[in-house]
């Protein structure tokens, strides 16, 4: 298959849309989407107008609908007249400006130090104004790909439009929940050229992306591709998100192209996938008469020195984390288990006692879950009272020595059955010394064997409840020494 | 840093420590940053100091596109006015600010809605300035371009398109300079500027021309009822004031109900109005500009009189309430400076702070003091509606020793003798 793909030359890139996890961009109200009944309409229509350079540009054109009429819904507490295009914007979310920052470092761009907030004409409706409020923060980034460096050509912040409810005629309603929640985007040079390498980089993408504040779920990303094959313009298509369409999407696409080449049609456009992986012609590819600047705010300045700062607390993406932890000795599932929410709390307990990194990672994930499912709890209440502070102390005797790793598991079970935690602590250091006193004597009468033999003798005689794991540690200390 | 002799809209190529940036280039606010526009449109600064080196690609060359006038048969015809404001201007592409138009053809270009149903046989721009930069003189010259107007039978109407911080003082300057009336006269503006695809001009001006061709001689303003792009009110020239900085439906009658509602294409009056008629109108014209309004606040001393009445001929003060200021009871009593001000022929109205309501002198005893020292009570006339009109009056010689006769007669509508709920 890759060798059709270089014959017919298969050229494209790929422009990804992310939602940052922070206010709206231009106004200080939260990004929160609702479902429940809004408090009010208003109605509104849009004209078409002349860009900067007095053309109208040929998407605008397209889009351009004189006698329709568009309804905005909103909530009285959670959208602000900046939303309703009744007020001027107020100054950039300075929360959602440096999560782009760390975005395009992770992505090894250069930042602008100076930008212009424009306006990029949209008539669909979908802004109320009439524009979309967008800023170009960086340029000329890398990914690193297993086929090699994928080029980042921008990466630029802006803000998302208000989400379509229902499409009559003449008239469509929106909500304004959506309009203007921070998206990044984040586009790759067109150097892909088969569609194993778009599916690399997108998920590449993605991973950089999760590491910083940004929402998650459906809806959250949207994913375009610029494609085209030699002799056809460039072909945008929209909503390429779905990995299951991905390479269906791309074949059926140069096979379109190459139809269309035979008839002698080079025109690119923007095209929208549909269900079954194909697409469907959505308007003429915009050009740069629809952008002007935002007149109501000042030219974006991003200093050398903020720069720096934002570079020394740049998160680390996952197959970082997961490297490192596999370093530290943990198995893939736990890997997993950790990285699913329990990061924090497992690198500060690792700040208590770094010798045992699985321990740590059992702790915190398989023990708790069989806690909680063994006395039919929510792992929430087990959390609870086995939490951070309380496996803190645990571990600290365990540093201390004056605990043995063996011992955690039945230590953090009688705390979970009320045990007071000094408590707790005590006993068990008198049943190690117990347990110790009882393989000795096994050693003593039956000097010279195996470790495996002298465990098998353990479990008959001490019986199959002993703790096998503290048994086989005492064993190795005692055979060790001698 | 390389030297920059370009004109803004030129294409350059300019070198950098590391790389080369090519676009066209833009003025920018802050002089120690070029703007360039990059080939995807986005503007990015870039520090002068940076710039190695600078070459020219292609010059700017300015395109004339004239746009004429056309106006089709049969179509009735008004006159348009056009002083300024953001009604009427327009987005400068090599500074990216917004500036007023150059070219009156510009403004049918941006609106062409507005000759729908109208032709415009006249277009007038006296100067075109923002509305705060306006002073009387201004009203006046505005009031000598509509009178052309007025006077000419083919001109069914007359729009005069102004910014809107000051729009309610030149509606109630032309309500009271104008007598006998004889066809609409329609200020309008508009709130976001006409680059916008949002902007609410286009139907403020569609409403605007509906309601010149309308037969009810009378000085409104017109422009969106709510921040519904639907309909527009006409609203009473003297009773109308600007109650929101940003929000499209800015101006609301105080005291007072909207003439007509307007849609593009039809008209409902609310209530009775001065007909279209064939008399002569006649200009009167004069206003002193000896006159102040002052707001008053807690702790403010009487003293600001003796300031004022060292130049000027009157003031209105916004009293609190129902019309009050510190008296004998208190220890900041204002009562021997208005007395002294006033006996030496100094004007002193009060009107209301609280925009809405009338004022009543003789509910507390502290207005009873300040009507026996001879301050004018302006019943539920808006301050700024009285700072013009006591600019009017004082503006005429004869009517000096009935100063408080006349700032108590109706003359353009701005006192009303019943509130009722509907006017708040």
């Amino acid at each position: 298959m890759d060798l059709i793909y270089s014959k017919v030359s298969l050229k494209s890139g790929l422009e990804i849309h992310q939602q940052l996890d922070t206010g709206k961009l231009f106004s200080r109200t939260p990004s929160l989407l609702r479902s429940d009944f809004p408090h009010y309409e208003i109605k509104r229509k849009l004209h078409k107008i002349a860009g900067e350079t007095g053309e109208i540009d040929a998407a605008v054109q397209h889009e351009a609908s004189l006698d329709k009429e568009f309804i905005y819904q909103g909530y009285n507490d959670t959208i602000s007249l900046v939303e309703l295009d009744e007020s001027p914007p107020q100054e950039i979310d300075r929360q959602a400006l440096d999560e782009a920052l760390k975005i395009a470092l992770l992505l090894n761009c250069e930042i602008y130090p100076v930008s212009q907030i424009m306006r990029k004409t949209v008539i669909d409706g979908s802004n109320t104004s009439g524009f979309q409020r967008t800023v170009l923060i960086a340029h000329s980034g890398s990914m690193d790909c297993s086929f090699g460096k994928v080029p980042i050509e921008t990466v630029i912040l802006e803000e998302d439009a208000a989400r379509i409810v229902e499409k009559k005629e003449n008239q469509t309603i929106y909500r304004l929940d959506r309009l203007g929640i921070p998206l990044v985007e984040i586009a790759t040079s067109p150097v892909l050229d088969t569609p194993d390498k778009i599916k690399e980089a997108a998920l590449k993408l993605g991973e950089i992306l999760r590491a910083c504040k940004v929402k998650r779920g459906i809806g959250t990303i949207r994913q375009d591709l610029n494609i085209s094959i030699k002799g056809h313009n460039r072909v945008e298509i929209k909503g390429f998100q779905d990995p299951k369409l991905m390479i269906k999407t791309i074949d059926l696409e140069i096979v379109r192209q190459q139809e269309e080449l035979k008839k002698g049609k080079i025109k690119g456009g923007v095209r929208n996938v549909l269900d079954d992986a194909s697409t469907e012609f959505l308007r003429p590819i915009p050009g740069k008469a629809r952008m002007y600047p935002e007149t109501d705010l000042l030219l974006l300045k991003i200093s050398r020195d903020h720069i720096n700062k934002i570079k020394k607390n740049l998160p680390k993406l996952k197959h970082e984390i997961r490297d490192e932890l596999k370093k530290k000795g943990l198995s893939d599932e736990l890997i997993n288990l950790v990285l699913d929410g329990n990061l924090d709390e497992f690198e500060i307990l690792m700040r208590v006692y770094d010798k045992d990194a699985n321990l740590i990672a059992k702790m915190i994930t398989l023990w708790r879950q069989d806690l909680a499912a063994k006395n039919k709890k929510t792992l929430e209440e087990v959390k609870n009272i086995l939490n951070e502070n309380i496996l803190e102390s645990i571990l600290e005797k365990v540093a201390s020595k004056e605990i043995s790793e063996s011992d955690v598991r039945s230590i953090m079970i009688k705390i979970y059955q009320k045990v007071p935690l000094d408590e707790a602590l005590k006993i068990d250091k008198q049943s190690d010394d117990q347990l110790e006193e009882k393989i000795r004597n096994i050693i003593k009468e039956n000097p010279g064997l195996r470790p495996n033999a002298y465990m098998g003798l353990m479990i008959s005689k001490l019986g199959k409840d002993v703790d096998k794991r503290k048994a086989m540690e005492i064993l190795k200390r005692i055979v060790n020494i001698k | 840093m390389a030297e920059l002799n370009f004109n803004s809209g030129d294409y350059v190529k300019l070198r950098l420590a590391l790389e080369e940036r090519e676009g066209i280039l833009l003025e920018s606010q802050d002089s120690s940053i070029i703007l360039l526009k990059l080939e995807s449109g986005y503007n990015i600064g870039i520090p002068k100091e940076n710039i190695l080196d600078a070459k020219l690609i292609n010059k700017f060359k300015e395109e004339k596109k004239e746009t004429k006038i056309i106006n089709t048969e049969g179509k009735p015809s008004i006159g348009l006015i056009i002083t300024g404001g953001t009604i009427a201007s327009k987005l400068d592409p090599k500074t990216g600010g917004v500036k007023p138009l150059t070219e009156v053809s510009e403004f049918l270009k941006f609106y062409p809605e507005i000759l729908d149903i109208t032709n415009i046989k006249k277009i007038d721009v006296p100067f075109m300035i923002a509305s705060e930069s306006m002073t009387s003189e201004h009203w006046i010259k505005i009031a000598e371009t509509a009178e052309k107007m007025l006077d000419d039978p083919e001109i069914k109407g007359i729009i005069i398109t102004h910014g809107t911080d000051f729009l309610a003082y030149t509606a109630s300057a032309l309500a009271f300079m104008i007598k006998d009336l004889n066809k609409p006269i329609v200020l309008t503006y508009s709130q976001k500027s006409v680059d916008r695809a949002s902007s609410d001009a286009q139907l403020n001006l569609q409403c605007a021309a509906r309601m010149a061709l309308s037969d009810c001689a009378e000085v409104m303003i017109v422009g969106h009822a709510s921040i519904n792009d639907d309909f527009c009110f006409a609203l009473p020239a003297t009773k109308t004031r600007k109650l929101h900085s940003s929000r499209r439906d800015a101006f609301k009658a105080v005291n007072d109900t909207p003439i007509a509602k307007i849609w593009p294409e039809k008209i409902e009056f609310l209530k009775t109005h001065n007909v279209r008629n064939n008399k002569k109108p006649i200009l009167d014209k004069s206003f002193s500009d000896k006159v102040a309004l002052i707001k008053f606040y807690p702790g403010q001393t009487p003293d600001i009189l003796d300031f004022y009445a060292l130049k000027y001929k009157g003031v209105v003060i916004e009293a609190s309430g129902l019309g009050h200021l510190p008296v004998s009871e208190s220890g900041n009593s204002w009562i021997p400076t208005i007395k002294k001000h006033i006996k030496n022929g100094f004007v002193i109205c009060a009107a209301a702070q609280t925009i809405f309501g009338r004022l009543d002198p003789l509910v507390y005893s502290n207005g009873r003091e300040l009507l026996d020292a001879g301050v004018i009570f302006l019943e539920d006339m808006l301050a700024e509606t009285a700072l013009v009109k006591l600019s009017y009056v004082l503006g005429h010689y004869g009517w000096k020793i009935k100063v408080n006769e006349k700032m108590l007669e109706n003359i353009a509508g701005e006192l009303k003798t019943n509130l009722t709920l509907d006017s708040q």
